[in-house]
């Protein structure tokens, strides 16, 4: 009981005393959610910085105090401050009444096995939902099997999407070895020329700190003119995850930056979902999409009070 | 290189510690401070960095040491044995014998790196004078058999699997049946990616493990992995009893703290990290070396004798 009353001091201005111990709490929990040290640390400076100074309601103790002021925190992170609305965006630029109509284009990028070619698939079936006809477009040419992987893709998407009288789906592919960039490229003309909606382009895995690799991004972006440049991140990864989300923003030449993070794999780590956090923290680019599994169904928008939750709880 | 910043830095605060002029208590706990943060930025468990930092408090036991003693050295020793812990399991790995059939199956976590590795480590294998071959056992994954296919092809190396069967336990044994009957002394069986979540994939593991009694199963780690790390790999230590771990990706900048806890988790030993897409991006690993290497203190091997 005496521990309950010590910590409820209603009515008290809070010291940077008060909150050393209880903030160490805080960081060690959001670290064990797998959000990296880095933001860790910056969010429990930002809850100090609010919170020394202020005076504790009747009866509130300093958990909860603190409680509510990094739940806020969060929830300012992750809720994006542009509309998402992806779907408005196509049709703003894809259907018949546009002016300049043309197929609207989006590239998927990401490090090594993180879920681009898969999560690009589940893109594409909520787009086939939504009945836009779509081009997809293989320009992951080194690693084996990425072309026969998106054949796979495209081949059950359009026998699913016949099935329930949804869009139109096509692969564009010209097998491996060649220059991303180009083919990218000609898939986007291709698709002009065919009045596809959309062209969902893949591209290879690549580490963030292989510059040669990396800058080849440029090209490729100055080449396809994505309308949007989604990244894949992985609810897996720890640390890593802050200068993948830097590297990649940066890699696209002056003035282009990522437009969103798709964050797979979410349903592998139970409510750690603290990569979410740690992405947006190091770039200010929101979340447009979860993964949360391996079949076409798997993709969801993010809800930010259900993940604040799962970060808190 | 994983592990190199880490090294670096724990370098740094053990030898800023020992170089001070007073070698305080307050000094001592900075340093503490100082490497278990470093240890929580490479991903290391959590709740290990605290055992990890009570075990060195422990073991140095500042405030009772006699004025005497080498404090530095002590202090060393401490936080190089305390690190050599968390990747020495003291387990040894399978070791694979010719003239029979050695098999092995991958398991792990999707993306993880194992259809990529398969190959690495028959070519590894072969160039040492194994018959080796690769069977496919990943039905699930679009274009798997196919990226298996290419790998082998390209390495030159024989492989099996089926476009068509939906059953992997079914073609893993069929494959392997068939390489033991054609005398190969290598025969590295790839599965899907699985996650501890869903106990239909761990069942499946279950069966293909069973169809195929291999002699040895590797659990195949990415070095991005962060805190999901212990919990997985113990999942899966607990259903497929993994013998050796393979840490690949280590050519990125990640640390690799989250796949150390795996280890220390598991005890299981680490026998390979995969250094890049390529075929020959394999290294072999062993964990005394590597550690003396991570610490940049090539003295540091001669204190564990004393
Ligand atoms: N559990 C789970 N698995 C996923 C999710 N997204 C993708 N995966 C799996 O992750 C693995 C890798 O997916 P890919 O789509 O091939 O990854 P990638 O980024 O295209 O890989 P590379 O092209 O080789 O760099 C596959 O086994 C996918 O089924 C997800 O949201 N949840
Ligand atoms: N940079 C780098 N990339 C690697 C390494 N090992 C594998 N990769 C890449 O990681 C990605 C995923 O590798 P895969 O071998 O397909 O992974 P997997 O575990 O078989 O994936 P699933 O079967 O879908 O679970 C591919 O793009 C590989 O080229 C490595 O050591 N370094
Ligand atoms: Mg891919
Ligand atoms: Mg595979």
């Amino acid at each position: 009981i005496s521990g309950l009353f010590r910590n409820v001091v209603g009515g008290k201005v809070l010291t940077k005393a008060d909150l050393q111990k209880p903030m160490r709490g805080i960081e060690e929990h959001l670290l064990n959610k797998n959000i990296a040290r880095e933001a860790a640390v910056r969010l429990c400076e930002g809850v100090e910085r609010e919170l020394v100074g202020v005076k504790t309601g009747n009866f509130e103790s300093v958990d909860a105090v603190i409680r509510k002021s990094l739940t806020a925190s969060l929830t300012k992170i992750l809720t994006p401050t542009v509309s998402l609305d992806l779907l408005g965006s196509i049709k703003s630029v894809a259907s018949p009444s546009s002016l300049n109509q043309r197929p609207y284009v989006i590239s998927i990028v990401g490090v090594n096995g993180v879920g681009k070619s898969t999560n690009l698939s589940k893109l594409a079936f909520y787009l086939l939902q939504n009945n836009f006809n779509l081009l997809i477009a293989a320009c992951d040419t080194f690693r084996s099997g990425a072309v026969e992987q998106l054949r796979v893709h495209a081949r059950n998407l359009k026998e699913l999407s016949q099935r329930e009288s949804l869009g139109k789906v096509e692969l564009y592919e010209k097998g491996y070895g060649k220059d991303a960039a180009n083919i990218a490229k000609d898939a986007v003309a291709y698709a002009k020329q065919m009045h596809f909606d959309v062209v969902l382009i893949d591209t290879a895995g690549r580490r963030h700190n292989d510059a040669r690799l990396m800058s080849s991004l440029e090209k490729f972006a100055a080449f396809a003119q994505p309308d949007k440049i989604l990244m894949v991140g992985e609810a897996l990864v720890g640390s890593d995850s802050v200068a993948q989300a830097r590297s990649f923003n940066e890699a696209f030449g002056r003035g282009r930056r990522l437009d969103g993070f798709i964050i797979s794999k979410c349903d592998t780590v139970g409510d750690m979902r603290g990569t979410l956090v740690s992405m947006v923290h190091a770039t200010g680019i929101p979340v447009l999409f979860l993964g949360v599994g391996q079949h076409y169904g798997d993709i969801r928008t993010l809800n930010v009070k259900s993940t604040v939750d799962m970060l808190m709880s | 290189m994983v592990l190199q910043d880490l090294g670096r830095r724990i370098n740094a605060a053990v030898s800023d510690l020992t170089r001070s002029p007073n070698l305080d208590e307050k000094a001592f706990d900075g340093m503490i401070k100082e490497i278990c943060a470093a240890l929580l930025e490479a991903d290391v468990n959590v709740k290990l960095v605290g055992t990890l930092r009570k075990s060195i408090k422990h073991i140095v036991n500042f405030k009772d040491l006699p004025p005497a003693v080498n404090k530095k050295r002590l202090i060393q020793k401490a936080v190089y044995d305390e690190l050599v812990k968390l990747v020495d399991p003291h387990a040894e790995p399978f070791k694979p014998k010719k003239g029979k059939p050695n098999v092995i199956m991958f398991v792990g976590l999707q993306g993880a790196g194992k259809t990529t590795t398969c190959t690495k480590l028959a070519r590894h294998y072969q160039s040492r004078g194994f018959k080796a071959c690769l069977v496919c056992a990943d039905t699930f994954r679009a274009g798997a058999f196919d990226q298996l296919k290419q790998n082998a092809t390209k390495a030159k190396i024989p492989y099996f699997g089926s476009l068509t069967s939906t059953d992997p336990a079914l073609v893993a044994a069929e494959g392997v049946t068939k390489f033991k009957k054609e005398r190969f002394e290598i025969i590295i069986v790839d599965t899907s990616g699985r996650h501890r979540q869903e106990k239909d994939l761990f069942d499946e593991m279950t069966q293909i493990q069973s169809a195929i009694s291999p002699d040895q199963t590797i659990m195949v780690l990415d070095a991005t992995i962060g805190q999901q790390a212990e919990a997985q790999s113990k999942a899966f230590k607990e259903t497929a009893d993994y013998g050796a771990i393979i840490i690949t990706k280590t050519d990125g900048h990640a640390a690799g703290g989250g796949a150390i806890s795996a280890v220390a988790a598991t005890h299981t030993p680490i026998v390979f990290i995969g250094t890049g897409e390529h075929m020959l991006d394999l290294e072999r690993f062993s964990p005394q070396p590597f550690i003396s290497k991570l610490l940049g203190m090539g003295d540091m091997a001669g204190l564990v004798e004393h």
